[in-house]
């Protein structure tokens, strides 16, 4: 019995020993860790950002999205413009979806249709809204027309028009298309384990410079802690969702270094419709009692950037000459009681527990405010539950984020006219400002008009501004990727350092 | 039923179907072709008509059908439940029964106490110091993931080891017992040796508890795994549980729960048929 037990014992022990930390790879081989696994790889099926990651590598857009909201060419060689609601694009000619059917004109207007199909539930259809239709005019070239003139046309069809392959997709079906996708980018699918990993090898008949990596293995790890020491052990080369209290450790292991490419704007949304907050001296007072600079230091190591209005101070349309409110308890205290709260204000700033960094934050921002006479008692809240307060307008105090988006129309549109929403603020000059500043084509003069946007809406306060952050991806020392602004791993960018 | 109510009214998955910017009139169709603008009590009823004849529908985010992710994360969540167990009952039967032959001994004290902390210690932080000390500084086993033996080792040993304790503790409490009853003493006086009398007479009695704890803990740990998988990456029903219930993707909610209730049920019935191998004096039989 017992020489029994001591075999198997010996056994556990010597499979100890002799287990490999991972199967040794080529030096061609990328291995990408991500919090959450994709969910499908139709591009045209989700708003998940770690889904979307994975199949920018696999889809091409008309264009490359650039940091300043221009575009540049990637599937459409040329483009004019008709009228300021007609645009004619040319595509490249001789370029293959990976199956090898070609890339045309119809492929084009077949993709465009299919994000209206409702079958698809295609989340980013709201927008292409502007679009009326393509009309194919040849091979290789087509019209696109918007129903008025919207200057952020072409940036959105670079985000969210992925082109698909109409044969092989009324061959296989939606449901195979999302799990066996075929597009026109730099890496095809080989093979996808649910759950596992998502391989994928480089198409060598790709149009465009090919990426480095032969291959490139998605992998999920849910758990932050687990995902920095893939990063160090060296089982991973690019990591993503690193949490602020785990960079020292990366960097201090010498194996790895943190990119600060993209940005994410974290912002103190106010109800407005309701006291105290509906008289814009108490919204005052709470921008002038966050200790923006403190914060920085203290959580951000100084990287992150102050912001000095709801447009971000990276994006087009800001208006520079803006300072960020400073930080004066005392003012604020001075706002309050002018405006009738001597003694200061009890309030709830609700916040979700999923965003990346948030309880250092709310607890600080919670700390300067009792500063201030503005007691806010924290309400944490799962992500469901958070955005049904949300939309049934539940909230007082609460912080959401959005990306520090290059586009001005592409979250200021959404978050400030109350055509798209008018849960916590409204306000008509915004309304029509905001509706001027899609259909200017013109750059500079449409800068004017969110200058003026942003202007206003700093006086008004509907929101305390705080910083944009950097959010980090881990990379390992052996690979150069300084990663992108809009958040998405294309490892098409990725290369050895030396 | 309950579950299908009780996540139905936790939240609607519409909303974070949908990326922030989406209007009120996208969220409204898509609610509307989804059918959860019906009423709670038509959407329950379509939703068993269908189940009765095994479909379970369509995941709300990855769009296939759900059985085919549950079918798919069952082999590595019962790989993970049967590694965890092996190594428990491999290593707390015979730490059980040598404290209870040396009864008050220091080695007895020693794994007792061992016991104790293997009970107490969280699998979340075992699972990360495991890591931290045979991943990132010794470099012998992967972080996490699944595919090799060496990947099985740190998260069978994390949620092991706290059913280990158990089991440990079990089998020395059952073990002492069972040696103070007559019949022991009867086969020590037929002369029989120690070690027969302990491995063969007394630990064929003391497994029967030990068989019952196992087993319904084995149906905790299919679907209980949800840290240790999470922690190491692995592809189990832990996992795709949680996710699914963050996203409130109702129908995949609803067939796990489904699937695990079933294993639960059936490891509590091979429970009772292994009761017949190890107590003969326990039949299902009519005949009495």
């Amino acid at each position: 019995m017992k020489k029994t037990y001591l075999l198997i014992l010996a056994a556990m022990m010597l499979i100890c020993l002799f287990a490999s930390p991972g199967a040794a790879r080529d030096a061609d081989t990328l291995i990408v860790v991500q919090e959450s696994e994709p969910v499908g790889l139709d591009l045209m099926r989700s708003s998940l950002q770690n889904t979307m990651s994975v199949c920018y590598n696999i889809h091409d857009t008309l264009f490359f999205p650039q940091q300043d909201a221009s575009i540049k060419p990637a599937l459409a060689e040329k483009w004019e413009k008709l009228d300021d609601m007609t645009w004619k694009i040319t595509l490249r000619n001789g370029v293959t979806f990976h199956n090898g059917e070609p890339l045309n004109a119809k492929a084009v207007k077949f993709s465009f249709d299919r994000v209206f199909d409702p079958e698809i539930k295609c989340p980013h259809k709201g927008k292409l809204s502007a679009f009326k239709g393509i009309k194919v005019l040849d091979e290789l070239s087509f019209e696109i027309k918007t129903a008025k003139p919207f200057a952020p046309g072409l940036y959105m069809l670079a985000i969210y028009l992925p082109i698909v392959p109409p044969d092989y997709i009324k061959k296989v079906g939606n449901t195979k298309y999302n799990t066996d996708p075929v597009g026109c980018g730099p890496y095809k699918l080989a093979k996808w384990v649910r759950g596992e990993s998502v391989i994928l090898e480089r198409y060598e008949n790709y149009y465009g410079p090919k990426p480095y990596y032969r291959k490139v293995v998605f992998k999920t790890v849910p758990e932050a802690t687990s995902r920095v020491a893939a990063l160090v052990t060296g089982e991973a080369d690019v990591v993503s969702g690193i949490a602020v209290h785990q960079r020292k450790n990366i960097l201090e292991s010498g194996k790895a270094y943190l990119t600060s490419q993209m940005g994410v704007m974290p912002y103190l949304g106010i109800n407005t419709y309701e006291p105290p907050f509906d008289d814009v001296r108490v919204r005052q007072a709470v921008n002038y009692a966050i200790n923006r600079e403190l914060i920085n230091k203290a959580l951000f190591n100084g990287k992150a950037i102050l912001c000095n209005g709801p447009i971000s101070p990276r994006t087009f349309g800001h208006a520079p000459d803006l300072k960020p409110y400073p930080f004066d308890p005392a003012k604020a205290k001075a706002l309050l009681k002018e405006a009738g709260y001597p003694n200061g204000i009890e309030v709830r700033l609700a916040y979700p527990t999923y965003m990346s960094q948030i309880q250092e934050q709310v607890e600080a921002i919670a700390a300067n405010l009792a500063e201030a006479g503005i007691k806010a008692k924290l309400e944490p809240f799962e992500r469901a539950v958070m955005w049904q307060r949300y939309k049934g307008k539940k909230h007082q105090l609460y912080v959401y984020w959005w990306d520090d988006a290059p586009e001005p129309d592409r979250y200021m549109y959404s978050l400030f006219n109350s055509k798209s929403r008018d849960y916590y603020y409204k306000n008509e000059t915004i309304d029509v400002l905001l509706d001027l500043g899609r259909t200017i084509i013109d750059r500079t003069e449409r800068a004017k008009v969110y200058n003026e946007i942003d202007r206003i809406l700093y006086e008004d306060s509907p929101w305390a501004f705080l910083y944009v952050i950097p959010e980090v991806f881990g990379v390992s020392n052996k690979v150069f990727y300084e990663g992108d602004r809009d958040g998405f791993l294309n490892m098409r960018w990725a290369k050895p350092k030396n | 039923m309950i579950s299908f109510f009780f996540i139905h009214l936790s939240g609607d998955p519409v909303l974070l179907m949908l990326p922030g910017d989406a209007s009120d009139q996208e969220i409204e169709e898509l609610r509307e072709q989804l059918g959860f603008n019906d009423p709670l009590y038509v959407q329950y009823v379509r939703f068993a008509s269908k189940a009765i004849r095994g479909d379970f529908g369509e995941s709300l985010y990855y769009h296939v059908p759900v059985m085919e992710l549950v079918i798919e994360r069952l082999p590595a969540s019962l790989e993970l439940a049967v590694a965890a167990m092996v190594f428990a009952l491999v290593l707390a039967v015979p730490i059980g029964i040598i404290s209870a032959v040396r009864r008050g001994s220091i080695l007895d004290m020693g794994s007792m106490l061992g016991a104790l902390l293997g009970l107490s210690m969280p699998h979340f932080w075992l699972g990360i110091m495991l890591m931290l000390l045979f991943s990132v500084h010794l470099g012998w086993l992967p972080t996490s993931g699944r595919g090799t033996m060496a990947h099985l080792i740190m998260p069978a040993v994390s949620l092991g080891l706290s059913l280990m304790a158990m089991f440990a503790r079990l089998t020395r409490s059952v073990m002492l017992e069972v040696l103070s009853l007559d019949y022991i003493r009867t086969a020590r006086a037929k002369g029989l040796r120690e070690e027969v009398v302990v491995g063969k007479h007394a630990l064929k009695n003391a497994l029967i508890p030990l068989v019952t704890v196992a087993g319904m803990q084995f149906g905790f740990l299919i679907g209980g795994t949800v840290i240790i998988e999470t922690v190491f990456a692995w592809p189990g029903l832990g996992r795709l549980v949680i996710q699914a219930i963050f996203s409130r993707d109702y129908p995949l909610v609803q067939a796990i729960v489904f699937v695990l209730s079933l294993l639960f049920v059936g490891m509590n019935l091979l429970v009772d048929i292994l009761y017949v191998y190890l107590d003969p004096q326990i039949s299902y039989s009519e005949e009495k």
